[in-house]
């Protein structure tokens, strides 16, 4: 059940992300279309995720099958909901969907392996942490997304519904909007997990691997702000530097479990 | 005749200080100095503190001399609670103990560590805590995956008075602002008695063997004899080891076990209660116990840090919900 209502998401998912290319690519609109796939494979992910939960005894934070579907999971709810809340996001669905099923092509090919839940993580601070870090990187996601069709130019400005130097900067506020919310929870992650490494592991801050990618993430994100200011730049290079970010972000995110046995160091 | 136009005023050492061109370039020393403590084996302490007391001289000049932070309240909050995160982790480093101690079951606390790393601020209160530990358990999932840890512990306060906690994983004991957590360092101790010939009192003591399961074969450990110059060793051997990857488990004495003991050229098998007599006294064995590793924290500044992370936190979401409240498209 759990693996028949994951399959159904996934189609749901590959429907939404193929429908937004498609409609972008002909010049349609699909919003109604985007947005029920994505609702609808939402809720069979989500019960999928539940039942899963249920029958291993803990939540999806543990092996990278669980950390990779659970980030599926969120992403596509941040977005879903910056979708139907903001208009002008809608078009950056062509851009965002497609990375959300690479993620979930990825979580396909590894192995579902139930984990061990360590005893410190039997803490409230553990699901305020995960989920001001999924709210980040949603936020950072949806920006991203954005960003791109700001930089791919007029055409991308176009399916904005935007054009010249005005909409460029019009454009831009829209981004920053996102980035500034995904600064805001990135830094409540990390305020977060430092109290609960502080109770778990005697340590708020230790420089573990994640410690170290996730505060050059937010160091990058802070100077991306700062450059703006300081040099003035265009809504281009802002662009550009938020993508950056995103690629941090998504190492930070991705790649540290990946190549680290432990998610934390002293967590096992 | 045309007046020769005065030199352009030199930017003083405080302006060119708070200019946000620098904070750029502080940022990327802080990220290069983070990337290089993560390569460096020990970490480079060094160049992390230079790094972050730039960051934290730009921000205390920028504070100063740049009026457009000042003059939005969230914005210069924001900053004001990112300078006092930066001093007070400072002044934490200074003020800090960072130390372990291991304790037998029913051994009491005495302020001795056995590692400790303190800052040249921190004074040492210690030697006035007393707590005993009075035992754990530890359960173990299949696959020798540690579980949940309960260690009781009982506190002897300055008044006399007793009180028994349970701490273990995310509950430390707090005592007089010190932490003390339980950690995966534990194992055996085998307890002696030492009774030295000529009418020298006898001493206790409990030898603690290497950190179970991880060192599960290698229960061994050497020892000097108090007030000779004897080496004795010992070697644990349980007839089943308490922790078995295969099935779920308990940290616990083994069912049944012997020690055995060498003393110079000698070696015996020794079970509770049997002893080894030396030229210098008899050796006693007592039995078997286990003890916990603790990790010792103190850091007076983390209060303070906690409440600067928030109101930097709170500040910064206050700052963008004000400049994002304009319909999007009506400009950055």
């Amino acid at each position: 059940m759990e693996a028949a209502l994951l399959g159904v998401a996934v189609a749901a998912y590959g429907g939404a992300g193929s429908a937004a290319v498609g409609g972008t690519i002909l010049g349609r609109r699909v919003d109604a279309a985007v947005a029920g796939l994505l609702a609808g494979g939402l809720a069979a992910h989500t019960v999928s995720l539940a039942l899963r939960w249920d029958r291993v005894g803990h939540g999806p934070f543990i092996s990278m099958f669980e950390v990779l579907s659970s980030n599926v999971w969120s992403l596509t709810l941040v977005f879903l909901l910056a979708f139907l809340r903001v208009r002008a996001v809608r078009p950056a669905a062509a851009v965002a969907l497609p990375f959300v099923f690479v993620l979930l092509a990825w979580t396909l090919a590894t192995h579902p392996d139930d984990g061990h839940f360590p005893a410190t993580y039997r803490t409230l601070w553990l699901y305020a942490h995960v989920a001001f870090g999924k709210v980040f990187l949603g936020a950072l996601l949806v920006a991203t997304a954005l960003a791109a069709l700001v930089l791919a130019g007029p055409r991308g400005l176009a399916t904005l519904g935007r054009a010249g130097v005005e909409g460029e900067v019009a454009a831009e506020s829209l981004v920053l909007r996102f980035v500034a919310l995904a600064f805001v929870f990135e830094s409540l992650m990390l305020v977060t997990g430092a109290i609960w490494a502080q109770d778990a592991w005697g340590r708020y801050w230790a420089w573990d691997p994640l410690e170290t990618w996730s505060f050059l993430t937010w160091i990058a994100l802070a100077g991306a702000l700062h450059a703006r200011l300081a040099w003035r730049l265009g809504p281009r290079v802002t662009s550009a530097m938020v993508i950056a970010v995103f690629a941090l972000a998504v190492l930070t995110f991705f790649g540290v479990p990946f190549v680290s046995t432990s998610l934390h160091k002293g967590a096992v | 005749m045309s007046a020769i136009p005065a030199p352009a005023p030199r930017p003083g050492l405080l302006r060119t200080l708070a200019s946000t061109r620098l904070t750029l370039a502080v940022l990327a020393v802080i990220a290069v100095a983070v990337v290089a403590n993560a390569q460096v084996e020990g970490g480079t302490p060094a160049a992390l503190a230079g790094a972050f007391g730039l960051g934290a001289a730009n921000l205390a000049a920028a504070l100063v001399v740049q009026a457009r932070l000042r003059a939005d309240l969230a914005l210069f909050v924001f900053h004001l609670a990112l300078l006092a995160l930066l001093g007070l982790a400072a002044a934490g480093r200074l003020m800090a103990l960072d130390g372990t101690v291991e304790l037998a079951q029913g051994e009491i606390f005495d302020g001795q560590l056995l590692t400790r790393e303190a800052g040249p601020l921190h004074r040492d209160r210690l030697a006035r805590l007393r707590f005993v530990n009075d035992g754990f358990t530890i359960d173990y999932a299949p696959g020798v995956k540690r579980g949940r840890t309960a260690n009781d512990v009982r506190v002897f306060g300055d008044d006399g008075g007793v009180t028994r906690h349970v701490i273990g994983d995310i509950d430390p004991l707090v005592l007089d602002g010190y932490r003390f957590y339980t950690t995966s360092n534990k194992g055996f101790a085998t307890l002696f008695r030492w009774v030295p010939r000529g009418g020298r009192a006898p001493e206790r003591g409990a030898v603690h063997l290497p950190s179970y399961p991880l060192n599960a074969h290698r229960q061994a450990q050497s020892w000097r004899i108090p007030g000779t110059a004897r080496e004795a060793w010992v070697m644990l051997e349980m007839a089943r080891e308490p922790i078995e990857s295969g099935r779920p488990s308990r940290f616990q004495l083994p069912e049944s076990h012997r020690l055995v003991l060498v003393l110079g050229d000698e070696r015996r098998e020794l079970r509770p209660g049997d002893s080894a007599a030396t030229p210098e006294g008899v050796l006693v064995y007592e039995g078997l116990t286990a003890w916990m590793g603790y990790r010792v924290y103190y850091d007076p500044t983390l209060p303070w840090l906690l409440a600067s992370a928030l109101i930097a936190v709170g500040a910064l979401a206050a700052f963008y919900v004000r400049r994002f409240r304009v319909p999007a498209g009506a400009g950055a």
